[in-house]
C-alpha cells in the first residue's frame, strides 16, 4: 500500500472548506521563519500580536475600526469580481469617496437641515466612489479597455488630487500650515460606539454585506451577474445587457469603495488629509479573496485582516520590529490561499502503487 | 478469454464515481488489435465517463487497467498517450488561428523535429490512412470533418495505437461520416484498436466488429456486430424495449404567418461567407426544416435569427411587425425561443444548478418584482426532469456534471416551455439516445400546434419525421423547399444538399 497523490476529476464544485485554514497555518509558519531570521522568537512575536489585536476590548475595538473600511472595499472587489471584473482601483473610489464626503461635510452642510447632514455626506461618499469607477467601467464597455489598468491607473490621480485638495484650495487657513481641511461639523461625522473609534460605518458596512448577498443570491439582477461571470456566451444568448451590466456593477463596486473613504473621513480623521489612502483598496482584493466572493464571508475575513494589521502594528512598540511586517504577512496569507488552492485540485489517495506504462523511447510525458 | 490474440487492453472491475452518482460500476472489458468497437447506452448510461479513464482523463476509484498485459495507472491524458491511448473529444481541442501542421506540432512532444519535416510526415500519415487535409490551411477554415481528421493526426503523429471518438458522428455529415469509418477500417487493417460511441444504431451495424452495450453505469452486453440480426435487437439491449423511432405526424394546420423572411444575408461585420438571398415564411401549426451539410451556412442564420449575430441585409416580418435586417438584433425579440446547437457554451451555465440553468431564458417569468421565484422554478424544472427523463444529481447538481445527452434534453425542456410563437430548433436531437430522440420528435409535434417550428437539422431522417416542408440549404442559399409528404423528393434532397442539382 501506498499514498498517491492524484488530480481530482474536474468538477465544478466549490474548492473544500480547508483551503482558508490551511492558508492561514501556511502565514503563520512562513511568518515564524521571517520572525526567526530577525531574531525573534516567533512564539512570543505571536503572542505580541494577539496581545495587540484582541489582548484588550480597546485593542479589540480597533481591530473593529480596520475593518469597516476592509469590509466595504472587500465587497466591492467582492461584487465586481463576480461577474469577472477586476476592480483594481477601489483605492483611487475610496480617495474619491473620501473627497466627496469632506466637500458635501464642509462647503455643503452649513447650507443644509440638520437632520440631511449625515445622509448626504454617505450619499456623496458613495456617488464619489461610484463616479471615479464610471470612468474604467465606461471604457470596458465600450471601448473595450482592460479595467485592471484603468482602474490602478486612475488610483494616482485620486491620490494626487487629493492631495492637490489639501495641500492647496481645501488647505484649512487655521491649521498652522498643516496639510489639511478644516474639520467636519460635529452633524456631519458618523456616530461613535462609547468611547471607542468604532462608529456607525460598521452597521453599514454589515448591512450591505447582508443586501448583497441576498441580491446577488435572490435577485434577477444578481443571478444576471452571476451568470455573465460564469459564462458571458449564455449571458448573452439569454439576452442579458452585458454593458448595462458592467457599468452598474463598477458604479455600485465604486460606491462601496467610495463609502469606505466616506466612513475614513466622517468617522475617523473628520478631515481629508494624509493617511487616508492607506491601501485599504487593495487590501479589498484579498479580503474579497480569502472570503471567497461571498460578501456574508467578507466581515470575517476583514476582521481578520484588521487583526493582522493591528496585531502588525503593535509588534512596532512592543518589539521594535518594522510595522511593515503586517504586510508581509499579508502577502503571505494571500500566497497561502492561492497554493492551497492548487493544492485543493489534488487528492491523497491510498492504493497499492504502480507504475505508469511508458513505451520504450518514448518520451516523459510533461 | 478465448483463444483471441492478447487483448491490448483490459479493464477489469472500473468503478468510478462522482459523488452520490456511480458512473461506472464494476466495468470488465477487453479490447484487441485490429477491432472496431462501439460503445452504446442511454444518456448518462456513463459511456463518456468510461472512455475518459481509457484516455487518463479521470482515474477510477477501483479496478485496473492493463495494456498488453502490464498494469498501468495514467494521472494525465498525456501518460495514457504515451502508453499509445489516444481520444478525439466530441469538443474539438484545437487552436482555431494555427494551421493544421502547428497544432499538430503542439500537440507533439515538445521539441521534435523541425517543422519541415514534420509537414512531410504529416502529409505520409494523411496518405497512408486516407486523412485528406492541407497541412498549411488554418483549423479555422476547416470544416468539422476536416477537423476531426486533424484529431485523428495528431494522435495517430504520437503513435497512439488505442483510438477512442466520442460521438464522432454527432457533427459529421452523410459523407463525412462514410469518409470516417472508411478511415477506421484502414485503421482497423494496420492493427489499431477503434473505440467509438454512438446513438445511431445504423452506424453500429456498417462498421463495428464488436458492440458493447452501458446501462446505468453498468456494461450490459458485449457481443459480435455478426451477432446482431437488426437494430431492433440492439434497441432492445440498450434501452430495454424496442423503438423504432417512428413519429405519428398528423396533418399540419397551418395558421397565421409568424415568421417572413426575405433577401437576408448576413452575419454583417464577418469575412465569412454566411448566407445570402435566403427566404421562407413559417407559419403557426407548421414545421418547416431547413436541412443542409454542416458549415452550409445555416448556423449563421440559426445565429442571426436568434438576435446573436447581426444581419446584413433583407427584411423580416415577425408577428406583423416589419423590420430591417439591420434592426433586427438591436433587442431581444418576445415570443422566439432558441435551441442552441452548443448546448455547453451558448445554451447552459456548468458552474449553476440545474433550476437556475432552467432559468436562464425565463428570468422574467421565474421573478417577482424583486425576487428570483426559486421554489417556482424548482417546480418546472422537476417537472421537466420527470417529462424528459433527465438523471444525474439531481435539481442542485450542477448542469455542467450532467452527461451530454442529458444536457441536451433540459435545454430543450426549458426552451419548450416559454410556449413561443417561434421555435427555433438546431440540432434538436444531437447527442440524444433513441428513447430521448423518440420523446424530443414527439415533444417538437406536439409544440407545432402552437407554435411556428423551424428546424434546422443536418439529419435527413429527422427532417422527414418532423417537417411539413424541407429547405434545403447549400452553400448559403436555399436552392428549394419541398413538400415532406413528396416522398420521390427524398433522392432529390439529398442531391440537393450536396450540391448535384441546383434549385
Ligand atoms: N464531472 C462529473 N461530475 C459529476 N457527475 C458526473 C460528471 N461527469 C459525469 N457525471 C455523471 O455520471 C453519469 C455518466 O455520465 P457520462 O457523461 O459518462 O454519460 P454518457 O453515457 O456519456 O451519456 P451521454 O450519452 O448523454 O453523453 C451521469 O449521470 C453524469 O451526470
Ligand atoms: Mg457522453
Amino acid at each position: 500500500m501506498a499514498w498517491r497523490i492524484e488530480k481530482r476529476a474536474a468538477g465544478h464544485g466549490a474548492a473544500p472548506w480547508w483551503t482558508l485554514p490551511a492558508s492561514f497555518a501556511m502565514a503563520l509558519a512562513v511568518g515564524a521563519l521571517i520572525f526567526a531570521l530577525l531574531g525573534h522568537n516567533p512564539v512570543a512575536a505571536y503572542g505580541a500580536m494577539a496581545r495587540g489585536a484582541v489582548g484588550s476590548f480597546y485593542h479589540f475595538s480597533e481591530v473593529l475600526v480596520r475593518a469597516i473600511p476592509l469590509m466595504l472595499t472587500g465587497l466591492a472587489v467582492a461584487l465586481a469580481a463576480t461577474m469577472l471584473l477586476w476592480n483594481i482601483g477601489c483605492e483611487g473610489q475610496l480617495v474619491w469617496g473620501g473627497i466627496a464626503a469632506a466637500g458635501v461635510g464642509l462647503f455643503v452642510a452649513p447650507h443644509l437641515p440638520e437632520v440631511l447632514v449625515l445622509p448626504a455626506v454617505i450619499l456623496a461618499g458613495a456617488a464619489g466612489g461610484a463616479l471615479w469607477a464610471l470612468i474604467p467601467a465606461v471604457l470596458k464597455a465600450y471601448l473595450a479597455v482592460n479595467e485592471i489598468l484603468s482602474s490602478l491607473l486612475l488610483n494616482y490621480i485620486a491620490i494626487i488630487f487629493m492631495e492637490h485638495l489639501y495641500f492647496g484650495p481645501w488647505r484649512n487657513p487655521e491649521g498652522f500650515g498643516f496639510p489639511g481641511t478644516a474639520q467636519i461639523d460635529e452633524v456631519a461625522r458618523l456616530p461613535h460606539w462609547g468611547a471607542t473609534r468604532v462608529h456607525l460605518g460598521l452597521g453599514l458596512a454589515l448591512v450591505l454585506a447582508l443586501l448583497l448577498f441576498g441580491a446577488l443570491r435572490r435577485t434577477p439582477w444578481g443571478y444576471r451577474v452571476r451568470v455573465i461571470g460564469h459564462n458571458p456566451q449564455a449571458a448573452r444568448y439569454a439576452g442579458f445587457r452585458l454593458r448595462r451590466h458592467v457599468i452598474g456593477v463598477m458604479l455600485l463596486s465604486g460606491a462601496l469603495a467610495g463609502l469606505a473613504g466616506m466612513a475614513e473621513v466622517s468617522g475617523i480623521h473628520f478631515r481629508l488629509q494624509q493617511g487616508l489612502a492607506v491601501g485599504y483598496g487593495y487590501d479589498g482584493i484579498i479580503v474579497a479573496w480569502l472570503a471567497r466572493l461571498n460578501p456574508l464571508a467578507v466581515p470575517f475575513t476583514a476582521l481578520l485582516l484588521g487583526a493582522l494589521i493591528v496585531g502588525g502594528e503593535q509588534l512596532q512598540s512592543s518589539l521594535h520590529l518594522p510595522s511593515s511586517i503586517s504586510m508581509v504577512l499579508e502577502a503571505v496569507l494571500l500566497f497561502g490561499l492561492l497554493l492551497s488552492e492548487a493544492l485543493a485540485r489534488y487528492r491523497l489517495v491510498r492504493r497499492a502503487s504502480a507504475q505508469p506504462l511508458r513505451r520504450q523511447g518514448e518520451p516523459t510525458p510533461p | 478469454m478465448t483463444s483471441s490474440p492478447p487483448a491490448v487492453l483490459e479493464l477489469s472491475g472500473i468503478t468510478k464515481h462522482f459523488g452520490d452518482i456511480t458512473a461506472n460500476r464494476a466495468i470488465d472489458w477487453s479490447l484487441n488489435a485490429g477491432r472496431i468497437y462501439a460503445l452504446l447506452g442511454e444518456n448518462g448510461a456513463g459511456k463518456s465517463t468510461l472512455m475518459s479513464i481509457l484516455a487518463g482523463r479521470y482515474q477510477p476509484d477501483a479496478g485496473t487497467i492493463r495494456r498488453q498485459g502490464r498494469t498501468v495507472r495514467f494521472q494525465s491524458p498525456a501518460q495514457a498517450l504515451a502508453a499509445g491511448i489516444g481520444m478525439v473529444y466530441q469538443r474539438f481541442m484545437l487552436v482555431a488561428p494555427l494551421s493544421v501542421a502547428e497544432n499538430i506540432r503542439l500537440h507533439g512532444a515538445a521539441g521534435r523535429s523541425r517543422s519541415d519535416r514534420q509537414g512531410a510526415s504529416i502529409r505520409e500519415l494523411a496518405v497512408r490512412y486516407g486523412l485528406a487535409v492541407d497541412p498549411d490551411a488554418l483549423v479555422q477554415d476547416l470544416s468539422m470533418g476536416e477537423r476531426q481528421r486533424v484529431e485523428i493526426l495528431k494522435l495517430l503523429n504520437r503513435r497512439a495505437d488505442i483510438l477512442i471518438f466520442d460521438e464522432p458522428t454527432a457533427v459529421l455529415t452523410h459523407t463525412e461520416i462514410a469518409g470516417l469509418f472508411e478511415v477506421f477500417q484502414r485503421l482497423r487493417d494496420e492493427g489499431k484498436t477503434i473505440v467509438f460511441i454512438t446513438h445511431k444504431l445504423e452506424e453500429v451495424m456498417a462498421v463495428a466488429d464488436e458492440i458493447a452495450v452501458m446501462r446505468r453505469g453498468r456494461m450490459v452486453a458485449r457481443l459480435a456486430a455478426a451477432d446482431v440480426r437488426s437494430q431492433h435487437d440492439l434497441a432492445r439491449l440498450m434501452v430495454g424495449r424496442e423503438i423504432i423511432l417512428n413519429v405519428d405526424k398528423p396533418p399540419a394546420a397551418p395558421g397565421e404567418t409568424v415568421l417572413a423572411v426575405s433577401g437576408l444575408s448576413g452575419p454583417a461585420g464577418s469575412s465569412r461567407p454566411g448566407f445570402e438571398e435566403i427566404a421562407f415564411e413559417v407559419r403557426r401549426g407548421e414545421i418547416l426544416a431547413i436541412i443542409g451539410v454542416a458549415g452550409n451556412g445555416q448556423e449563421d442564420l440559426a445565429a442571426g435569427l436568434a438576435g446573436l449575430t447581426p444581419l446584413k441585409t433583407g427584411r423580416l416580418t415577425f408577428k406583423g411587425r416589419r423590420w430591417r435586417a439591420p434592426q433586427w438584433g438591436r433587442k431581444p425579440h418576445e415570443g422566439i425561443a432558441y435551441i442552441p446547437a452548443d448546448r455547453d457554451r451558448t445554451a447552459s451555465v456548468g458552474a449553476i444548478d440545474l433550476v437556475e440553468n432552467f432559468m436562464l431564458t425565463q428570468l422574467a417569468v421565474f421573478s417577482r418584482a424583486l425576487r428570483l421565484d426559486r421554489r417556482r422554478a424548482a417546480a418546472a424544472t422537476a417537472a421537466a426532469v420527470e417529462r424528459f427523463a433527465i438523471r444525474g444529481g439531481g435539481l442542485k447538481a450542477p448542469a455542467g456534471n450532467l452527461s451530454g445527452g442529458n444536457l441536451q434534453k433540459l435545454v430543450l425542456a426549458r426552451e419548450l416551455a416559454r410556449h413561443p410563437d417561434l421555435l427555433l430548433a438546431e440540432q434538436p436531437t444531437q447527442g440524444l439516445d433513441v428513447r430521448a430522440t423518440e420523446a424530443v420528435w414527439q415533444a417538437l409535434l406536439h409544440q407545432r400546434a402552437a407554435s411556428a417550428v423551424l428546424l434546422i437539422t443536418g439529419d435527413l431522417k429527422e427532417a422527414l419525421s418532423l417537417a411539413d416542408r424541407i429547405a434545403v440549404i447549400f452553400r448559403g442559399r436555399i436552392l428549394d423547399t419541398i413538400a415532406a409528404r413528396d416522398s420521390a423528393a427524398i433522392d432529390r434532397i439529398k442531391l440537393l444538399m450536396a450540391g448535384l442539382e441546383t434549385g
